[in-house]
């Protein structure tokens, strides 16, 4: 599996970080198995790109292709499978339900197609230090702590690719480590892609690939 | 996906606006019962007034005559050939035939056990129209003896003043037995015939002599070739039709209300349990308008989670099935309550009402049964798009 980024433009973007980028514009491939790491200065179209990947946004020119398939033409059906199966994803803002308790929000990812076992999820909250807070509302939790939840529910399900937007940011360098090395992990067990964009370079990340957006 | 409503039961605010929730399963139990009960009742009328009429061969008789009003009544009021011919052409009458009467004087006495004589009236009738034709009533010309059909009310009527008249009352078998004594008055002087009654009718209000005697002796006493008539019988499939009551009443033809009141009082019954279920159908549809209202704001509520469902991937569709299924209970218990309050409705009303008679059945027709499965099905049905909109526009 391969996910091919083929001539895609922002609609919004200016042409001159256009033209600087790697991606935007370009035929890139992101192989599955590979991790790759996307260094993308603020207000270059970052967290765009991966909108345009996970299928929330479409408002670029050029083609995103899964496979053989354009996720362009997806119905919201054909992303919903996409989503459960094969791609999986870390949002900037981490989209968590605030008002549900930490275990609820992986549960309700899990659920979803169970890839871990209910266990899995105490395993991976201990490692990443908030086991004590499965049965807080997430409200209550700090936003290091929220990242950690949005990590872990990442790795609920199976997938080919994991996206990631900046999943590091509020985390210190100890948890940094933990995290990714629990992604890396998790990824090598599925054989899976690592899509990693950040402002700069991640340490404790070992991207097989960099590209400049 | 194996997960149920329960699994995401958290993220929808489903516990807001119950009032409107709980109005419309009130409003919804009601329409329901409502709707189901008049369509039984529509079904128990037509099967309570389908025998009201003396039928013969699955067809109703009914005379008919000209409305005499204090305009017409100076008028010749009886029934041409062509008026007949018209009547024959509707398709709610099968056929339709003048009743002749006598031109001529004719009187009957009973001779020395009963006293009585009185003038009469004489008609006839083809014999298709009567109820009751034994094999005697036949009269071939220059026969003494003649066969009458006589009302079963005019023996009623006589049973009544008879005793008064210090007259014996008589049964409808003992009557046979009586010689008559036929007066029939011509130019040529009069002409006495013995008449024997040979059967007693329900259906027609007359005293009855065979067709071939009566224009023989219209001729002969009465010198009239062909008469019209007054009288006019129908041969109809239901005499209850609505079309040929307004028939009826356009042409101004008065009939016999006691044969056809039934079919008024049905149409009055069947007017006011259509009137019933439209209202019901009403209740029903705001019912479910203000159960739309409530998932629609349930929905709109629980936007942002629903969003981020969908976004975790989540399928819309499923989404949609489950929260529908959600309600499927709910509306399946009202239906079936319904359903079930609707049917001992059916059996009290057989078994007190009726007192348990056979003409109604003391179940609920299976139309009935089959309208709230339906209602079911629509119901749930119109849930499910309402939902899968509402999710497909977040």
């Amino acid at each position: 599996m391969t996910i091919n980024i083929v001539n895609v433009i922002p609609v919004f973007l200016e042409k001159e970080k256009i033209e600087t980028s790697a991606i935007w514009n370009k035929r890139v491939a992101f192989n599955k198995g590979e991790k790759l790491q996307i260094i993308a200065p603020s207000g270059s179209g970052k967290t765009s790109l991966i909108h345009f990947i996970y299928g929330m946004r479409k408002d670029y020119q050029g083609e995103i292709v899964f496979g053989e398939k354009n996720i362009g033409t997806f119905s919201a059906e054909q992303f919903a499978q996409l989503r459960q199966n094969t791609l999986s994803i870390i949002f900037q803002d981490l989209k968590l339900f605030p008002e549900q308790t930490v275990f609820k929000n992986l549960e309700i990812k899990r659920t979803l197609h169970p890839f871990q076992s209910e266990s899995q999820i105490v395993e991976m909250a201990a490692k990443l230090g908030i086991e004590n807070k499965l049965n807080r509302l997430v409200k209550t939790c700090s936003y290091g702590e929220q990242q950690r939840i949005a990590i872990i529910r990442a790795l609920q399900q199976p997938f080919d690719f994991l996206v990631m937007d900046e999943p590091f940011s509020h985390l210190d360098e100890n948890n940094r480590k933990i995290a990714a090395e629990l992604i890396e992990v998790e990824a090598a067990k599925r054989k899976a892609g690592l899509i990693l964009a950040d402002l700069k370079r991640v340490e404790y990340f070992n991207a097989d690939r960099i590209l400049h957006l | 996906m194996a997960n149920s409503f329960k699994t995401i039961a958290a993220f929808l605010h489903t516990g807001q606006n119950n009032t409107s929730k709980f109005f419309s399963y009130v409003g919804l139990g009601i329409g329901v019962l409502l709707l189901l009960t008049s369509l039984q009742l529509y079904i128990d009328i037509n099967q309570l007034l389908k025998d009201k009429n003396p039928r013969k061969n699955g067809y109703d008789f009914i005379s008919i005559t000209k409305e005499i009003t204090d305009q017409n009544m100076g008028n010749d009021n009886r029934f041409s050939v062509a008026d007949v011919e018209d009547m024959k052409k509707q398709p709610f009458i099968k056929d339709a035939t003048a009743l002749i009467s006598n031109q001529f004087r004719a009187k009957a006495s009973a001779g020395k056990i009963i006293p009585f004589s009185t003038d009469l009236f004489l008609e006839s009738v083809k014999n298709d129209f009567i109820d009751t034709v034994p094999p005697s009533f036949s009269w071939q010309p220059g026969q003494q003896d003649v066969p009458i059909i006589f009302s079963a009310d005019f023996l009623e009527m006589y049973n009544v003043f008879a005793p008064a008249q210090d007259l014996p009352q008589l049964s409808a078998s003992s009557i046979a037995a009586i010689n008559i004594t036929l007066e029939c008055y011509g130019p040529a002087g009069i002409q006495n015939f013995t008449g024997h009654i040979v059967a007693v009718s329900d259906r027609i209000n007359s005293v009855l002599v065979p067709e071939n005697f009566l224009q023989w002796a219209n001729q002969s006493f009465g010198n009239a070739l062909s008469t019209p008539a007054s009288r006019v019988y129908l041969k109809t499939i239901d005499a209850n039709n609505p079309d040929l009551l307004t028939y009826l009443q356009q042409k101004k033809y008065h009939v016999n209300k006691d044969k056809t009141k039934f079919g008024r009082v049905k149409q009055v019954l069947q007017a006011v349990v259509s009137g019933l279920g439209g209202f019901a159908i009403l209740v029903i549809l705001l019912a479910m308008m203000l159960f739309s209202f409530y998932l629609q704001l349930m929905i709109a509520r629980s936007k942002d989670n629903l969003q981020l469902l969908i976004t975790l991937g989540y399928s819309p569709d499923w989404l949609s099935k489950v929260v529908a299924k959600k309600w499927i209970v709910a509306y399946a218990i009202i239906i079936v309550s319904a359903l079930l309050l609707t049917g001992l409705i059916q059996y009290l009303f057989q078994h007190f009402s009726l007192n348990g008679k056979d003409e109604l059945s003391p179940y609920l027709h299976s139309s009935v049964t089959l309208l709230a499965v339906f209602l079911l099905i629509l119901s749930i049905a119109v849930n499910y798009r309402l939902i899968k909109k509402s999710l497909a526009s977040l």
